[in-house]
């Protein structure tokens, strides 16, 4: 019974220092809305991520040539230089089970009537479409002859067809790369930007053309590869990377990832912005703790004399102090309210915005779950008790005859 | 009710203030009774120590030295929490500057000892209207304190005084802040209460407001200098 008409007081007295408290309240509303924005933040951009990540294909391994040190190369000088053709077909006879898919990335000059860039092509084989899960929409992808004969032809992703060519078909046309004459065969289905490649601008040849053709070296840049049975990917990344060593003799300058290290890596890092953000905003909500206790200290010293004539009608300490802790408490949960707004449309506003800024990313979105909401609220009104708590007890304390005679 | 114990008690009672190394003897040895009814002015001039023997007489403060009984039970040795219901129940505390709350109407401030004493909210209003009925206020019930006068003010507050039925009104220079026929008012209220049986204690410095109590205790340096029975009763109290 008593414990409405101090709640309905509290209201009463915050709202007759309603700057006041609307600024004090600033403190937690930041706090809270930081911590609900930026967990919905973080919470988007893993999902956006990992939905990346798996959209690549699934049960792939990387493999790809490691920069070595300074002494590893004075070391190895001379025995390997790394992942190269050989190694690509040495690879498919011995793993006959497994689909391996060989890369060779190459900043080319390309150019088609008049118009013309430079823009990256990437060398690789028939394989790549069906492990990457990517298409040709229009004409076809590579194929094996192609690879054979080192063809001149060239596959197009979506965006890059349209520069070149406009609405006009590819197909049939001829594109300048390098100094090279090459047909267009294929265009792409379109894809998007996955983990920070968009696969609409990408020009496929076949992996011999990239190598003889434009790079002149056997060397490959990496590979990838699809294992059918995910239970024997461990063992399958084993003996690769052995089988590769021992080509390699004895030189280990290869890297062999699975794709799930990639996702566990994603896991990691996004754990570091949860702790780090998380931090921040726990820093914002106590700073807005002290504003809270700083303005409750004034508080009761400005009704000093209130407390004195409570205690002398019949205020109990525990009165006194519940009084003070519910004004702050409720400075802190109507703040916190505010911030679980505040909080809601900042992490929206900054999904939308992220969504347009970044090309490919419409598709991310910031993700707000109940238990963040309900984090952050508990948080705040822990802060409200934890703050409150130190004035709250100053003014239970008081003494009613000094206080009644308090000027 | 007659009972064989006074209704106050005091006994070499003494209050010394400690502010470092100066120690203020504020009451010094006082010995006296007032029986249950009685309508007493205390009177002294500044400084002799009024508003600490009222402090201690409505419990808000203990003796340093002596023994205080109130209603045949020793103060000294309560805990805050069982002084803090005395004052609830027992005492009805009236102040110079009536130390009413603000952004509260007079209604809620004559709950408000209501409120401590635990009664319903239907309850507390009821009592609360019909002590601001008993004052002349029926009509300013939902006044806020800054939209009353002074002497309606001191009215809210003797309402507040008297809403638990305390066995003891105390007030402090209670007209010290009104013009004249305000502070005459209030005295009458203090004469009426009186005739219904109101013990009351009244602090003063002015010789005729004391002149209208029933008793006198004067002071000086902490100690009582007289203690006189004022015979002829007050004309309103025929
Ligand atoms: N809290 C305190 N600490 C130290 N000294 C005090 C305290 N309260 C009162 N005194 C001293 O005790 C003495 C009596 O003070 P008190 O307030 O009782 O006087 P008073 O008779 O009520 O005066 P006035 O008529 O001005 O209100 C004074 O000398 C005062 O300075
Ligand atoms: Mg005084």
């Amino acid at each position: 019974m008593v414990l409405g008409s101090i709640i309905l007081d509290s209201f009463k007295n915050l709202s007759a220092n309603l700057l006041r408290s609307a600024l004090t309240m600033l403190g937690v509303i930041i706090g809270v809305a930081s911590v609900i924005s930026m967990i919905a933040i973080v919470e988007g951009g893993q999902i956006w991520l990992v939905s990346s990540i798996e959209r690549l294909g699934t049960n792939l391994l990387f493999v790809w040539t490691k920069s070595l040190t300074i002494e590893e190369q004075r070391m190895f000088q001379g025995r390997s230089t790394g992942l190269n053709y050989d190694d690509y077909q040495a690879i498919r006879q011995k793993f006959p089970q497994i689909t391996v898919v060989p890369r060779l990335e190459l900043d080319l000059q390309i150019k088609a009537g008049d118009r013309h860039f430079s823009g990256e092509v990437t060398g690789t084989s028939p394989e790549y479409s069906k492990a990457r899960n990517f298409r040709a929409a229009q004409g076809r992808f590579l194929l094996k002859e192609d690879i054979d004969e080192w063809k001149r032809i060239a596959v197009l992703g979506k965006e890059i067809a349209e520069r070149l060519f406009g609405s006009e078909s590819a197909i049939g046309k001829e594109v300048h790369i390098g100094n090279q004459r090459l047909t267009v065969v294929g265009v792409m289905q379109p894809k998007g930007i996955i983990y920070g490649s968009n696969y609409d601008e990408m020009i496929f040849v076949p992996i011999t053309t990239a190598l003889r053709r434009f790079q002149g070296t056997d060397k490959l840049r990496s590979m990838l590869i699809h294992v059918p049975q995910r239970e024997t990917m461990d063992r399958v990344m084993e003996q690769l990377h052995a089988f590769l060593i021992q080509r390699h003799d004895g030189v280990d300058d290869i890297r062999v990832r699975n794709q799930g290290d990639f996702l566990n890596a994603v896991d990691r890092t996004i754990w570091t912005f949860r702790i780090v953000l998380g931090g921040i905003a726990i820093v914002a909500l106590v700073v807005g703790g002290i504003g809270i206790m700083n303005i409750m200290l004034v508080t009761v010293t400005e009704r000093t004399r209130e407390i004195g004539l409570r205690k002398a009608i019949g205020a109990r300490r525990q009165d006194i102090l519940l009084q003070f802790l519910i004004e702050s408490v409720t400075l802190s949960v109507v703040g916190g309210l505010i911030g679980v707004f505040v909080g809601i449309g900042v992490a929206y506003g900054f999904g939308d915005f992220v969504a347009q800024a970044m090309p490919g990313g419409g598709d991310w979105g910031a993700v707000i779950r109940p238990s963040a909401i309900v984090i952050a609220f508990s948080f705040a009104m822990v802060v409200g008790v934890f703050f409150g708590l130190y004035p709250a007890i100053k003014a239970s304390k008081l003494d009613p005859a000094e206080a009644l005679r308090y000027q | 009710m007659a009972q064989d114990f006074p209704l106050i008690k005091f006994e070499h009672v003494s209050k010394i203030y400690q502010t470092g190394e100066i120690a203020v003897r504020a009451l010094d040895d006082v010995s006296f009774t007032i029986h249950r009814g009685e309508f007493v002015a205390i009177i002294g001039q500044s400084g002799s120590g009024k508003t600490t023997l009222l402090d201690i007489l409505g419990c808000l403060n203990r003796p340093t030295e002596g023994e205080y009984q109130l209603n045949g039970q020793s103060i000294q040795t309560l805990s805050d929490h069982a002084l803090t219901t005395i004052r609830n129940q027992q005492i009805g505390f009236i102040f110079q500057t009536f130390q009413l709350l603000p952004r509260k109407t007079a209604l809620e401030n004559v709950q408000l000892p209501l409120l401590y004493a635990g009664l319903s909210r239907v309850d507390q209003r009821e009592r609360a209207l019909e002590l601001l009925t008993r004052v002349g206020l029926d009509n300013r019930t939902h006044h806020y304190t800054n939209q009353l006068s002074g002497g309606q003010q001191q009215r809210v507050a003797i309402a507040r005084a008297l809403a638990n039925k305390p066995d003891i009104v105390l007030a402090d220079e209670p007209t010290g802040n009104l013009d004249s026929q305000s502070g005459q008012d209030i005295l009458t209220m203090f004469h009426q209460l009186h005739a219904q049986g109101q013990t009351i204690i009244m602090i003063t410095h002015d010789q005729d407001i004391a002149s209208q109590a029933q008793r006198r205790i004067s002071v000086a340096d902490g100690k009582i200098v007289s203690d006189d029975q004022v015979m002829t009763s007050h004309p309103l109290m025929v």
